[in-house]
C-alpha cells in the first residue's frame, strides 16, 4: 500500500480532511500505514537539487566531526551522552545520508529520519553558536523536516497542525468570525473593571496591529482581554485585523513550507491592509520566528523584512514600561525568588535578552530575580521547542528532555518562573505536572496588569 | 420563572446535592435543562491531548470519546432524567470557568446552577494556573443569576418558603433585590432583608465605639426601609434586620436563624478575583459557608 488513506503525501486542504485524520485516534492507523509508505525517489531528489542551499551543502561537507557541538544540545547531555544524540551525528546520518544516497532510501530509514528529526531536535540553534565553523545543526533540521513532510513522513498531529493553516489560516479550527466575536466578548466581560476598553477591529494606520495565537482564541481568550487591558492602560492607538490575526505557524514546525508561506502572507496581507506603524505579537516565541524572522523569506520579500515593522511583545511591553506609558507600582512587585525562561525564538535567535530583562527591572523587587544557568543566548531549549511538545508518539522522548529545564529551576531555587512563550510555558506546566518540584509559572501580562498603577481616569467609577 | 437553566456539572458526587437542585427546579417549572460537563482541560501547545477532569489522565479527545463522555453524563443522572422536564446534554473541553460562560453566552439561559466545585476540587496543576476557582469566575462575569449549591440544601427549590436578601445598598444589590422579588412572588415566599455593618477594623481603620455601632445599625435600618419597603408590601411577609459583625459570617448565621432556604445577593465584579477562595469576597465566603443555595447577582 503506497499511499494511505490516513497516511501519504497530499498536504491536507479541508476542513472534513481534518476531521477524518482528527478521528484516527492519536493517529493509531495513520502510523501504522505509515510502514508501508513509498518514497518518491526522484522527486525527493529533484528538490533538494532546487532547494538545497549551498551554505547546507557547505556545512554537511566541512563538518570535522570534533564533536564540539555535543555538550552544547541538552538532549546530548540528558540521554546519558549517547553518541547517537551528538548534533553532528544527528545531521550526518539523517539528511547526510540523504544526499548522499541521492534521495534513494526506504521506508524504514524515513521512518527512523522522523524520529530523529521531531524527537532528537527542537531546532533550538544552541549547538550552532558553539560550533568552530558555525554549523547550525537546528536549521539544517528545520531544512530536512521539509523534505521529510513533502514524502509524508510527519508525525501525525503536525500533519493536522499544518492542515489547519492551510484550511483556517490559523492553528486550530478558529474562523475569523470566532477571533472577532471572542475578543469583542472579553472586552464586554472586562470593560466594567475597565471603562472605555475596546477591541478596535480594522483600523487603518493604527500605532500597533496586536496579532495573537489561535489558541488564545479558542481556549484562553483572558489572554486576549489581558492584551486589550495593557494597550488601554498604555493609551496606545491599536487594532487587530479580522483577517490574518494568527501569529503562529505549525506548519514551520511540520515542515510544510507552502502552509508556512500561506500563513504568514495573511499576516502579511493585513499589515498591507491596515498600515500600521509597527506590528506586535503575543507572548509566544516561535510566531515570532515565523512571522517576523523567517517569514519573510518565505513570502519572498527582497528586502527580508515584514510589510511593517514587527516587534515581540516583550520588546513593547519594554518600552511601555521604561517610558511610563505603563507604570508599576513598586509596593507589588514580585517579592519571592522568581526567575525566567529565555525562549530560543527570540532570546537567542533575535537577540531580546535586553527587553525582557528591562521588563524585569521593573517587575521584580531588586534581589528577587535569579537567573538560570547557562542564560539569555545560551540559555537551553524549554524541552518542548520544534513541535516536540505535542506529539503523542514522542511523549516519553519529550519528558525526558525536560529534565534539563527542571534542574536549571531547581537550582535557582524560585517557586516561580516567567515564561513569555506558549509553548515554553506549556513545557514547564508538563514538567511540574511530570516532575512536581512545586514551581508556578506565568505569562507577563497577568502579572503586570496585577501590579499597574491605574490612571486616574481610566478608573472604574464607584 | 426560569424557562431555561445550565446546570454545570462535574458528573461526580461533587455535585449531586446541585444536581438534586437543578432536577427539582426544572420538574416544578418545566424549564429545559442543560446539562453541561467540561471533561478536560487543553494544553497551551498545540497538541491534542487533554487532561480528563475526573480519571486526570492524559485522552485524546475525538468524536469517539465525545459521545463517550456523553453518555457517562447521562447514565450518571439517569434515574433523574424521567422525560418529566426537557433536558439536553452537552459536554466540551477547555478551562471549566470559560468553557462555562462561553455555553451561557451561547445558550442564554435565565440561571446557571453550579456545584460548589465544579471540576476543580483537587489541587491539579491547572488549578494553580488559573486563578480564582470556577465558582468566582462564574460568578464575576455570568449575565444572569448564577445559583450555588455546596453544601447539601436543607429544603430544596419548590419547598422553598424563606429567602435572605443581603444588601450592601449599592446598585447591583438593587437589581438583586428585583431578581429576590421577582422569586419570592412567583413561589410564594417570605423575604428577608439583612445588611451586615463590617465592623472589622481592616474595614473600619479603627475600632468603633458601641454608641457609633448602633448609630449605623440605626441608620441602615432607616436605610432599608427606605429602599425597599415599599415594594416588601406586596409580598405576604418580610422582615427587615441589621446586624454588625464580620459581614459573610453574619449573612450565613442570620439565614441559619432564619431557617433560611435560599440566599440572594450581588457579586460585586469589581472585586479582584484572588487565587485562593478562602480570600475571596463576601459572596464566595457566603456560598462556601452557608447552609442553603446562594444566587449572585452580577449584572
Ligand atoms: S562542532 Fe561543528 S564541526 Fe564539530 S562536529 Fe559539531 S557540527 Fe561538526
Ligand atoms: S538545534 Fe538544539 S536540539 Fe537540535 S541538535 Fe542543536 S542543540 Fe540539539
Ligand atoms: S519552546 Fe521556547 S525554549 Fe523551547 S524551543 Fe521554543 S522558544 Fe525555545
Amino acid at each position: 500500500m503506497p499511499e494511505g488513506k490516513f497516511c501519504n503525501k497530499k498536504p491536507i486542504d479541508t476542513a472534513e480532511g481534518i476531521n477524518e485524520l482528527l478521528s484516527d485516534t492519536s493517529g493509531n492507523n495513520y502510523y501504522q500505514e505509515m510502514k508501508e509508505l513509498d518514497i518518491d525517489s526522484d522527486l525527493l531528489w529533484k528538490t533538494i537539487q532546487n532547494t538545497c542551499k549551498s551554505r547546507t551543502k557547505t556545512w554537511l561537507e566541512i563538518c570535522a566531526h570534533c564533536g564540539m557541538c555535543a555538550e552544547s544540545c541538552f538532549l546530548y547531555q540528558v540521554n546519558g551522552r549517547d553518541p547517537k544524540q551528538v548534533p553532528a551525528y544527528k545531521i550526518q546520518s539523517t539528511l547526510g545520508e540523504i544526499i548522499k544516497r541521492k534521495g534513494k532510501v526506504d521506508n524504514q530509514f524515513m521512518r527512523d529520519t522522523m524520529e530523529t528529526a521531531w524527537s532528537k531536535c527542537t531546532c533550538c540553534n544552541r549547538c550552532g553558536t558553539y560550533c568552530p565553523h558555525g554549523i547550525d545543526t537546528g536549521i539544517m533540521f528545520s531544512y530536512l523536516r521539509g523534505l521529510l513532510y513533502q514524502q509524508g513522513f510527519v508525525p501525525w498531529e503536525l500533519k493536522i497542525g499544518a492542515g489547519m493553516h492551510r484550511v483556517y489560516r490559523a492553528q486550530m479550527d478558529v474562523t475569523d468570525e470566532d477571533f472577532v466575536d471572542t475578543f469583542e466578548w472579553m472586552v464586554e466581560e472586562y470593560e466594567d473593571d475597565y471603562p472605555g476598553l475596546t477591541v478596535p477591529v480594522d483600523v487603518e494606520n493604527a500605532d500597533i496591529m496586536y496579532t495573537v495565537n489561535a489558541r488564545e482564541v479558542k481556549h484562553y481568550p483572558e489572554d486576549l482581554a489581558e492584551a486589550a487591558i495593557l494597550f488601554h492602560m498604555a493609551g496606545e492607538n491599536w487594532t487587530v485585523p479580522s483577517k490574518g490575526w494568527e501569529q503562529t505557524s505549525l506548519a514551520m514546525f511540520a515542515g510544510d513550507w507552502a502552509a508556512c508561506k500561506m500563513q504568514v502572507e495573511s499576516v502579511y496581507e493585513a499589515m498591507e491592509r491596515l498600515k500600521p506603524a509597527r506590528m506586535i505579537g503575543t507572548e509566544c516565541g516561535h510566531a515570532h520566528r515565523a512571522t517576523v524572522i523567517e517569514g519573510p523569506y518565505w513570502a519572498g520579500r527582497k528586502n527580508g523584512q515584514p510589510p511593517a515593522e514587527s516587534i515581540h511583545y516583550v520588546e513593547w511591553l519594554a518600552e511601555a514600561l521604561n517610558t511610563g506609558k505603563l507604570k508599576i507600582d513598586p509596593s507589588k512587585r514580585i517579592k519571592e525568588l522568581v526567575t525566567l525562561q529565555d525562549s530560543c525564538n527570540y532570546i537567542r535567535n533575535h537577540g531580546l535578552k535586553k527587553a525582557t530583562r528591562d521588563i524585569i527591572k521593573h517587575i521584580v523587587e531588586p534581589g528577587y530575580f535569579v537567573e538560570m544557568s547557562p542564560n539569555k543566548e545560551h540559555n537551553y531549549c524549554c524541552g518542548g521547542g520544534g513541535g516536540f511538545n505535542g506529539i503523542g508518539l514522542f511523549r516519553k522522548q519529550r519528558n525526558i528532555a525536560l529534565l534539563t529545564k527542571r534542574d536549571q529551576i531547581l537550582a535557582t531555587g524560585a517557586k516561580l518562573v516567567l515564561a513569555p512563550c506558549h509553548n515554553c510555558w506549556d513545557a514547564i506546566r508538563d514538567l511540574e505536572e511530570e516532575y512536581e518540584i512545586g514551581i508556578r509559572w506565568s505569562f507577563l501580562k497577568p502579572i503586570v496588569i496585577k501590579m499597574l498603577v491605574i490612571p486616574e481616569h481610566l478608573k472604574p467609577e464607584e | 420563572m426560569f424557562k431555561k437553566i445550565l446546570f454545570a456539572t462535574s458528573a461526580t458526587q461533587a455535585s449531586d446535592h446541585a444536581a438534586r437542585v437543578a432536577f427539582n427546579i426544572a420538574k416544578n417549572y418545566q424549564s429545559s435543562l442543560n446539562i453541561f460537563h467540561v471533561m478536560g482541560v487543553p494544553t497551551r501547545g498545540y497538541s491534542q491531548v487533554v487532561i480528563d477532569v475526573k480519571t486526570k489522565e492524559e485522552v485524546a479527545v475525538d468524536e469517539d470519546y465525545t459521545a463517550w463522555v456523553t453518555e457517562e453524563v447521562r447514565t450518571y443522572y439517569e434515574k433523574h432524567l424521567d422525560g418529566s422536564f426537557e433536558h439536553t446534554i452537552d459536554v466540551a473541553v477547555g478551562f471549566p470557568a470559560r468553557e462555562i460562560l462561553r455555553q451561557a453566552k451561547t445558550i442564554k439561559p435565565d440561571l446557571i446552577l453550579i456545584g460548589g466545585s465544579t471540576g476543580d476540587e483537587d489541587e491539579s496543576v491547572y488549578k494553580k494556573n488559573s486563578a480564582g476557582s470556577t465558582l468566582q469566575k462564574v460568578a464575576k462575569a455570568a449575565k444572569c443569576p448564577v445559583l450555588v449549591v455546596n453544601r447539601p440544601a436543607a429544603s430544596f427549590w419548590g419547598g422553598l418558603s424563606n429567602i435572605v436578601f443581603g444588601t450592601d445598598f449599592s446598585k447591583t444589590s438593587d437589581k438583586a433585590f428585583d431578581f429576590a422579588m421577582k422569586v419570592a412572588k412567583a413561589l410564594d415566599c417570605e423575604v428577608n432583608v439583612f445588611h451586615a455593618i463590617d465592623i472589622t477594623p481592616l474595614h473600619t481603620g479603627k475600632i468603633l465605639t458601641q454608641d457609633e455601632i448602633e448609630q449605623q445599625i440605626r441608620e441602615s435600618l432607616r436605610k432599608i426601609r427606605a429602599r425597599y419597603e415599599p415594594r416588601l408590601k406586596e409580598l405576604k411577609a418580610y422582615s427587615m434586620d441589621v446586624a454588625e459583625g464580620i459581614p459573610y459570617m453574619e449573612i450565613v448565621k442570620y439565614a441559619r436563624d432564619n431557617m433560611a432556604d435560599l440566599i440572594i445577593m450581588a457579586h460585586h465584579s469589581r472585586k479582584v478575583v484572588s487565587d485562593d477562595t478562602r480570600l475571596g469576597g463576601n459572596v464566595e465566603q457566603v456560598i462556601v459557608r452557608a447552609g442553603c443555595p446562594v444566587i449572585s447577582i452580577n449584572k
